[in-house]
Order: C-alpha cells, then structure tokens, then sequence
C-alpha cells in the first residue's frame, strides 16, 4: 500500500498545512447510466497531497483513474464520496482557477483563433487588463517557440505546435500551480526534452507541478514524487528516488579503469561474499543519441559518417 | 390592420393598472418555487435531506453572494467577442448574400400590380429579415456550448475563472452583437430596396383648358388624375395607396414626390364604452357575427358609443384636428340602400359642460373616413349657450375629453370597436417607424438566443435547436389556451371534454351527471389543470405579440409604450433563461 516518504524540496514542510497545494480525501468517483445505475468505480477513496514547491506525478495504465484524479481537483468533474481541496478550498470553487494553469492531454482549443488571439483571449478570462495581456503574450510565445507562426491560424499548426500554445494558455496567469496532462504526448524529441527543461524550470521558479503523463522516463526524469494508480487506487506514493532505488544492490560508475583493477574489484566483491551481477561499458539511452545528432547536424550541415 | 385595445396601452397603464408586473412576479415565484422543488428533490437523491437541503441553498447564495457580484464585464466581453469571431470565420455572413439574392429575385414573386406597393414591399422585407435572423440566432445560439463541451474546449475555459452568469451573458451578448450587425446590413438592404421600389415620377398631361386639372403618365402601373387650386396648388387623386403634390411653375405643372405610401401617422386611440337605448352604461350590442371585435348602438335613441381620449395636447396637431373613423352599418332594414347609415359626432368635456355642435357623417364602409375639425373657431356650446370654441381651451384644457356617436336612422345600427376612431398626431418619418420595426425583430431574436443558449447548457446541439423551435411554435398558439381558461368555467376543461366524449354530450350544454358535487369538483380540477397551463404559456414568449411587421406596412406609428413592453418582456426573458441557465452549468460535470 502506499507509503508516505518526506518532502521532496528542501523547502517543503509537509507538516504545514500552507504548504499543501491539493489535497484529497476519500476521494470517490463512480460514473453512473442515464438511469444511475453503476458503471465504473473509476476512483476508490483516494488519499494524496500535493506540496508547495514539487513536481507530483501521476502513474497509472489506461482506465485507471489518473483523468479522472485530475478532473476532480479542476472541478470538471464532482467526487461521488469524499472531497478534493485546491489551495484550501473545494475543488469547485471558481476562485481557485485563479492561480491554476491546466494543459489537458489534448490542447482543446479554438481552431479558428491564431496563437495572438488565443493567448489575448485566455488573458481576458484572467481579468488581465491589456498593457499586461501584450506582455504576457510576447513572453510566452517566445518561451514556447512560435514567433514564426503567431499569426497562423491553430487550425494549421502541427500537433507539436499546439501542445506549445496549449501549454501558453496554461502559463498566461503565471500560475502557482500547474496541471498538465501528458504534456509530451505528440513532441519529437527535441521538444520532449525542452518540455521537460521547462518543467524544472518552472518548479524552480517556485510552481507547483501536477503530471500525469504514460511516459515513465518523463516522470523519472522530472518528478520528485509520484502516486500509482491502478483500478482506481492509490498502489504507490513516494519520492521517485526513493521508490527507485534497489535497496540490496550496489551501482558503481568509474571511469579509466584498466582490465587488471577491474579484476581486482571482482575478486573484492568475491572476498566480500557479494555477487557480482554486470560488469561492462554503459550505453546511452537513444534520447541522448538522438539530440546529439541534432546538435552536431545544426553545427555541421551535410552527410554525417556511418557509425555501423 | 385590427388594433385590439391592450395594444395602445401606455407603458404604466400595462404594467400596473393590466398587472403585467404582477403577473411577471407570479411567473418568477412559480418558476424559482419549481427550480427549487426539482433542485432539491434531485440532491435528496443524491445527498440525502439534510446535505440536500444544504446543497441547494448553497447554491442559491453563491448566486447572488459570489457569482453575480464578481461576475467581470472583461470576461463577458471574451466570450462575446469570441462568439462574434466564431460565427465571422465560420462565414455566418452568408445568411446577408441569401438575403441580397432573396431581393434580387422578389420581383419574381412580388406583385407589382398590387393595390399597396409599398406595404407588399415592407410586409416582404421585414418578414424575410424577421425569419432570417430568428434561425440565425437559432442556429449560432443552439450549437455553440454543445460544441465546446464535446470537443473538450470548455476544459479550457472553466479551469479559469470564468463564473456560470458570464459563460451564459458572455454568449447572449455575443451572439446578439453578430446578430445586431446581420440586422443594420439587412435593415440597410431593406430600407433601401422598399424606397427604390417605391420610388416614382409622373409627368402631367391631358391637361385641360383653364390648365387647372388633368392626368398623369401612367408609372408603375397606375397614373392619378389632378386638380389645382386658384393659387396653382393641389394634390392627386389617390392611387396605390398614395398621392402627389401638384403645383404649378410658370406655365408648368410640376408633379411632386409621391406622400402617404411611407408615412407613419400617429394614432391616438381612446378608451370606448357604450351607452344603451335608455342612456344607462352598457355593452354594446351583439347583432349576431361570430366575431365580437365591433359592437353596436341603436339608431334613433340615447344608445351611445363614447370614447374617452387623455394625454391629448396642442404641441401634437397642426391647425385642424384630424380624426380617422371606420364605421360600419348594420341594417335590419333594406331601405335606401344607396344612402348610407347616417350618425353624428360630438366632442365634448370630460364634465359635459362644452360641447360641439352635432357633426352629421353618412358611414363609408369597409374604408377609413378622414376627417377634422378647427382647433380654433369650433362651433359649440359653453353651457348651454352657443359659442366659438377653442377645442384645446375649452374642450381638452387638461388634455381629456371625450367624443360621443350616436346613429341617428332609426332600428339601423353603427357597429365600432376602440381602435375604429382615433386621431392622427403629427406624423413620424418613416425611417423612424422602420427602424422600431427592426427593434421589435431584433427583440425577438434575443429572446430566441436566450432559449438557444439556455436549452445548450443541458441538451445536446440538435436537441436544443428542437426545444427552442417547440418554444417558438408554441409562442405562436400561446393564444390557443388563453381560449381555453376562459371557457374552462363553462365545464368545457380537459377532464370534462374527457367525460363529455363518451356522454356525447354538446360544448354548449351544461355538463349534468346527476351530481351537483361531482360536476362542481370536476369543474375546479380543470380550471386549476387550465391555469397551470396558462402560467406555463406565460413563460412561452408570444411572437404574434410580439410581431409588429404589420405597424410598419400599414404606415401606424408603432407606439413606444408598446416597444417599451416589448423590451421589458424580452428583458424578464433574457433574465428567465439566465438564471436557468446558471443552476445547470453550474450543477453540470462538464468532463462527464
């Protein structure tokens, strides 16, 4: 069942009841018929925090409650037992939006609008006045990469693109708190690992992070604690490293060893009576092979050698 | 063109003296006790009583605690300014070619020949314009939310601080912004295409000796025959529901601009009551037609029609009064049949003390008769002694008074109803009367974007454009059951007609079942049955009222009391479908 480890931030104390961004309790959610008879027990009492100041991931399969975990603590959805709290107050409440940015899975947005026109509505929706809304667009549109395509209409952007705008609509009231649902679903690989960079940026500027996302290096990669679901409950929570780390085995990275002290570690391990499990060169993972080759393709246009 | 009376009620009289602000207090009452009793019986189900109960006043204090107070005008205009950029790029300008192509080919259909030209010409463009713009806002107002909310776009959108009153005020303002500027273009259109058509010159001919009378050229389809007065002024005879100002330059005889086709008289009506053949107040008579719109007085005795005037001043009039009577005859004798039924007029004080002289008219029927009387030098009497009279010094000082008609041929009958005697004000400029024409549409086509928007934030697209179609239709027969409450007391209710089917017994008979208590329950039961149904169709907007095409086609002022109530109708509406429309969006999962 789950475990509850400490804080990820060094400046989070879960034990202050100022620091909890969300936080449920019971939480229970059963989609029901026309005739309200029972279909799913999407959410099972669910109990969870979320502090001031970490990147909180969400895990889970398909159908196992995650959406619909983070529609509840919008208010998209109402909780059918328990309750959800966001900044202290019902997960209902409109004033909460106040300091909420949600990216939903898809970036639902009207095709019609341009980037401009998108990032000035949504500013409207904030109550911001215009000087603000100008800025705040400039901004964000130069974060997100689209000055060349501000004017398009979102109708003829790429799916990479609209996740970009979908993510300025999330930040266009400089949220406290963050909610964003697979937010790499869509990007190459350039733009995962700029979407991941902004991630940490954006929790070291003090935000909030909420991320629900199937990719699991994702989450490794940025998360500082995440909750499991499955079936609609909560299987796991706790710090990733934490949860990750492999208690009885030992990992070693060095570097300019020589076949003779290699041995030698071996036979250490042996007079240890441990078990010597690998032994060997690490490889990178492709991710990394593939911006290098990127990086190096932008340096040095033209063929680059085969490495086969 | 029929007025009916409740029609030239001023603003006040209509919703104090008629009680339309009762009534309205009534509706919002019902309607908040239903909202209430559903509400809770919904989150009793739910919640259970307790937390049910506690629910729904929750809700009921964040609407007037939270959400009106910091409902933001900014947010509004997003979401309008949205709507109209919606329905731009998705090219609802395409409803303003089908009107230009509608126009171009009236001729087609349009007859030319047509006694009034210039009335087909308006009754056809306002017509046309009033449709088009209701399936306008039908079609933009039905479709809009079920489309965000299906294509998850409100996700966006309700994760802000956007309240439930500026999701449903953000819509109504946005869509009527679209449709106001649909309106101005097809208004513009409009205007233009009746003044063109109507537009036309003769030239004189066939004049006659003394050069003082003669014919016109024959244009669109009619020519007139004049005649000019010893200071070479005059005026046509009257044709196509117009005439021309004559006069003469030099040796010339210049036809001037056709007047009376686009005219807009301002009619002021009074308040009629009878008199019976003894003097005493009565009802008129009913000599037999089915319709009871004129009732009749008897000729040759002290039955009376009175007509009492109020509000009436010298600032409105020129030099004459001018009256417009429509009078009709009913003869229960031949007699000479080509001389008409004659009556007379008299003005007089409202305390009887002056009074004109007794002014002889034979009725023209099935026409209006025009005519009038000196504001000044009216022969009368001053108690009871004969004098020169100033009509608004002596007759109307305080702007009352009433004029009395009498039929003078003995057991003939003059049949009238209010709106058959009325005077005619200064007359307004038509582009003012066709631009209240278009208010009364656009009036219309805001309550229909009310019901659009408020059927979209429950049904689905489809299914809210067949719930607001059903409320206009029933808006058309909202009349039908006002019918019928007033019969339910003659025991001809629902279950009464039930009872009576198998009896096969008649509408017109009493219902007798042999049992006095049972008959009388059954007759309260219906009547009880019939004013629910009544109040129902109070909520149901009623478009045949609320249509005034025929103001403007037959060249009446459309009075403003009457656009007044008309906007505080479409006002209560607009506040109706709000606030149903803020307990479902708010009680909505939009993520469900």
């Amino acid at each position: 069942m789950a475990t509850t480890t400490a804080p990820t931030t060094p400046s989070v104390s879960s034990t202050d009841p100022t620091n909890v961004i969300v936080e449920t309790r019971n939480l229970g959610k059963i989609y029901r018929d026309f005739w309200g008879r029972k279909k799913v027990n999407a959410i099972k009492a669910l109990d969870i925090e979320v502090r001031r100041g970490e990147i909180f991931g969400l895990l889970g399969p398909n159908g196992s409650g995650k959406s619909t975990t983070i529609k509840l603590m919008l208010g998209l959805l109402f909780p059918t037992s328990g309750r959800a709290f966001v900044f202290g107050k019902d997960a209902t409440d409109v004033a909460k939006n106040e300091r909420i940015g949600y990216l939903p899975e898809e970036s639902y947005l009207y095709k019609f609008l341009n980037a401009e026109e998108t990032l000035d509505f949504y500013g409207r929706l904030f109550d911001m006045p215009a000087s603000v809304r100008r800025e705040r667009t400039e901004q964000l549109i130069q974060m997100v990469g689209l000055q060349r395509a501000r004017r398009r209409q979102l109708k003829e952007y790429s799916k990479g693109m609209t996740r970009r705008i979908g993510l300025a609509q999330a930040l266009i009231n400089e949220p406290e708190f963050l909610v964003l649902d697979e937010p790499t679903t869509g990007l190459d690989p350039i733009g995962t690992r700029e979407m991941k960079d902004l991630i940490l940026r954006l929790r070291d500027q003090g935000k909030t992070i909420l991320l629900c996302s199937h990719q699991l290096a994702d989450v490794q990669d940025v998360c500082d604690r995440v909750a499991i679901l499955h079936q609609g409950e909560l299987k796991e929570l706790g710090r990733v490293d934490s949860l990750l780390k492999v208690q009885d085995v030992t990992q070693i990275h060095a570097k300019g060893l020589d076949e003779k002290t290699k041995q030698e570690i071996k036979d250490l391990i042996a007079r240890s009576n441990g078990e010597m499990l690998r032994m060997d060169n690490p490889t990178t993972s492709m991710e990394e092979l593939f911006l290098d080759i990127v990086r190096e393709s932008d340096q040095r246009p033209g063929r680059r050698g085969s490495g086969a | 063109m029929r007025l009916s009376p409740d029609q030239f009620w001023t603003y006040f009289e209509w919703l104090f003296d008629h009680f339309a602000l009762l009534q309205g207090f009534l509706l919002v009452l019902v309607l908040v006790l239903v909202g209430f009793v559903i509400g809770f019986v919904v989150a009793l189900l739910k919640h259970g009583p307790t937390e049910g109960f506690l629910q729904v006043a929750k809700l009921i204090r964040e609407l007037f605690a939270i959400d009106i107070p910091q409902t933001s005008t900014r947010r509004i205009g997003a979401i309008a300014r949205l709507a109209i950029k919606e329905a731009i790029r998705k090219k609802v300008l395409v409803v303003v070619a089908v009107f230009i192509v509608a126009i171009m080919f009236a001729g087609w259909y349009l007859d030319p020949q047509a006694q009034y030209p210039a009335r087909l010409y308006i009754s056809f463009v306002l017509t046309t314009t009033n449709y088009m713009v209701i399936l306008l806002g039908l079609f933009l107002s039905c479709f809009s939310l079920p489309t965000d909310i299906k294509s998850k776009i409100i996700y966006t959108i309700v994760t802000k601080p956007v309240r439930p009153t500026e999701l449903f005020l953000g819509r109504v303002v946005g869509f009527s912004s679209v449709g106001t500027m649909i309106l101005l273009l097809l208004g513009s259109m409009s205007y233009l295409f009746v003044v063109r058509g109507v537009d036309h010159k003769h030239e004189a001919m066939e004049i006659s000796a003394d050069g003082n009378s003669g014919v016109t050229t024959s244009q669109q389809y009619h020519s007139h025959t004049f005649s000019l007065d010893d200071a070479g002024e005059g005026t046509t005879s009257e044709a196509k529901g117009h005439k021309h100002i004559v006069s003469k330059n030099g040796d010339k005889i210049v036809v001037g601009e056709s007047t009376g086709d686009l005219e807009a008289r301002v009619p002021i009506y009074g308040l009629l009551r009878f008199t019976g053949r003894d003097g005493e107040e009565s009802t008129g008579l009913n000599v037999g037609y089915m319709s009871e719109y004129q009732k009749y007085i008897e000729g040759d005795s002290l039955s009376s029609a009175i007509w009492s005037f109020k509000g009436v001043d010298r600032t409105r009039f020129d030099k004459a009064l001018t009256y417009d009577m429509t009078i009709s005859a009913f003869r229960t004798y031949k007699g000479d049949i080509v001389t008409p039924v004659g009556g007379v007029v008299v003005f007089r004080s409202i305390d009887g003390t002056v009074v004109s002289e007794r002014l002889p008219f034979k009725v023209k029927e099935f026409q209006v008769d025009q005519r009038s009387i000196p504001i000044k030098g009216l022969k009368g009497f001053r108690n009871e002694q004969p004098a020169d009279l100033d009509f608004f010094t002596d007759i109307a000082p305080d702007g009352k008074f009433e004029v009395m008609i009498r039929c003078l041929d003995k057991s003939q009958y003059l049949g009238m109803a209010s709106a058959d005697l009325y005077f005619r004000a200064k007359p307004v400029p038509f582009w003012w009367n066709f631009i209240k024409g278009y208010i009364s549409i656009w009036l219309q086509m805001v309550i229909v974007i009310c019901f659009g928007v408020m059927f979209s934030t429950f049904l689905s697209g489809p299914v809210a454009v067949i719930a607001t179609v059903s409320i206009i239709v029933l808006g058309f027969f909202g009349f039908f059951v006002d019918d019928i409450v007033k019969q339910a007391d003659q025991g001809i209710g629902p279950i009464a007609s039930l009872i009576r089917i198998p009896l096969q017994s008649g509408s017109g008979t009493e219902l007798d079942l042999g049992n006095v208590v049972l008959e009388s329950v059954i007759k309260r039961v219906d009547q009880g049955i019939l004013i629910c149904l009544q109040t129902l169709s109070r909520a149901i907007p009623n478009f045949i009222q609320l249509g005034t095409a025929d103001f403007v086609a037959y060249g009446v002022n459309l009075f403003e009391g009457l656009l007044a109530r008309h906007l505080t109708i479409c006002a209560g509406y607009f506040l109706m479908t709000g606030i149903i429309s803020y307990f479902f969006l708010k009680t909505r999962e939009m993520a469900a």
